[in-house]
């Protein structure tokens, strides 16, 4: 009798360490629009119009370009155009080939801080 | 008041023998005057004003250093560390700005669809903000042309922010007087830099900042090549600004 309480206690407590972490292990949908407010404000990423508009599959970014989790790009210090131009992040695709060139068309992308204001509302 | 009376019975008909050459040169005159003939074409053009353009002119810059900026206008990306760092430098309260940045938005256009245009003040060489001033408070800097204020003076009518064209002045409730951009001369360029914090701080080199009348300064070389499309912003108000504006 005592060890079939025990045994209870064991399985709730189990219980909830699994509901705990299954929220963190569950594999979570990109945002269709990504966001980024580093090292600049603001650059907006059409993640659905690259992945389904485009026909550009997964592995073509992931994760040797970009890692899986959104906006962990931010953390490296060279997440500029400078490295664009030599090729790195966004600029391994945005050569004015592939895709357009980045000399051009700032606002494209650049959505800047009344951007990102909007969006906010929104 | 008496009405003078008129006989118009014996009032003589204008017959153009009647009008003597003397008033008839007078009348021609003040035509021309009024289409701008007189001026150089400069109100209506109807004589070539090429040589005339601001940028091109020989005497035209007045102050050692003529300070003055350049903006690369598709070049901004409304980061707005500009406006920061102009807040922090010069202590512009959250309610007020030395420069902003404007947006236009053409949804018709194609592939980019928003520009971002740097504003300030224009540091204009016929500043109407000046003329404005019942109390002389701001006033255009002899040396470098610079439009700057007197605190102390300022009776905080706001004429001035009326009178600017690029709506480039605010009222500075702890200053108890109208604050504007000096291009950083009393926090910085008094004190030995050489640039202003807005055109420091921009990583997309928007704002290139330096005076106009050095041959050899990039501002100079810039503004002055014929390739190259430079405009101001409401040249119609005739203060001729000190900012300049182009793409590339």
């Amino acid at each position: 009798m005592k060890n079939l309480k025990n045994l209870n206690v064991l399985i709730f407590v189990l219980i909830c360490i699994i509901s705990l972490i299954l929220p963190n292990v569950e594999v979570t949908k990109a945002e269709d629009i990504i966001i980024y407010t580093k090292p600049v404000k603001a650059v907006s990423f059409n993640h659905k119009a690259h992945s389904e508009d485009y026909g550009i599959s997964c592995n073509i970014c992931h994760d040797k370009i970009f890692q899986m989790e959104a906006l962990n790009v931010e953390k490296s210090n060279d997440f500029n155009h400078r490295s664009f131009s030599k090729g790195k992040y966004c600029g391994a695709c945005h050569d004015g080939k592939k895709g357009f060139a980045m000399d051009k068309q700032c606002t494209k992308c650049h959505i800047g801080v009344k951007g990102l204001n909007t969006k906010a509302k929104k | 008041m008496m009405q003078k009376k008129f006989d118009f019975d014996k009032l003589e008909i204008e017959l153009p023998d009647s009008i003597s050459k003397i008033e008839r040169r007078k009348f021609l005159k003040m035509g021309f005057a009024i289409t701008g003939l007189l001026l150089g074409g400069k109100i209506l053009s109807l004589t070539s004003v090429v040589d005339k353009g601001y940028a091109f002119q020989k005497e035209k810059y007045p102050y050692k250093p003529h300070y003055s900026m350049l903006i690369y206008q598709n070049r901004c990306i409304d980061c707005e560390l500009c406006m920061e760092a102009c807040s922090k430098t010069n202590q512009v309260p959250s309610y007020g700005y030395r420069t902003t940045i404007l947006q236009r938005k053409m949804p018709q256009a194609i592939d980019q669809q928003i520009e971002f245009i740097p504003v300030l003040c224009n540091q204009c060489n016929r500043p109407p903000c000046v003329t404005g001033c019942p109390t002389r408070a701001t006033y255009k800097d002899k040396r470098n042309g610079i439009v700057m204020m007197i605190n102390k003076k300022c009776i905080g009518c706001k004429t001035c922010m009326t009178a600017c064209p690029y709506n480039a002045r605010y009222y500075n409730e702890e200053k108890h007087a109208v604050d504007k951009c000096d291009f950083c001369y009393g926090s910085r360029l008094s004190k030995g830099l050489t640039t202003t914090a807005c055109a420091e701080v921009c990583p997309a080199g928007v704002r290139i900042f330096g005076d106009l009348s050095d041959p050899n300064s990039e501002i100079f070389r810039m503004v002055h090549q014929l390739e190259r499309t430079i405009w101001v912003l409401r040249p119609e108000s005739g203060a001729a600004p000190n900012v300049f504006y182009t793409r590339g």
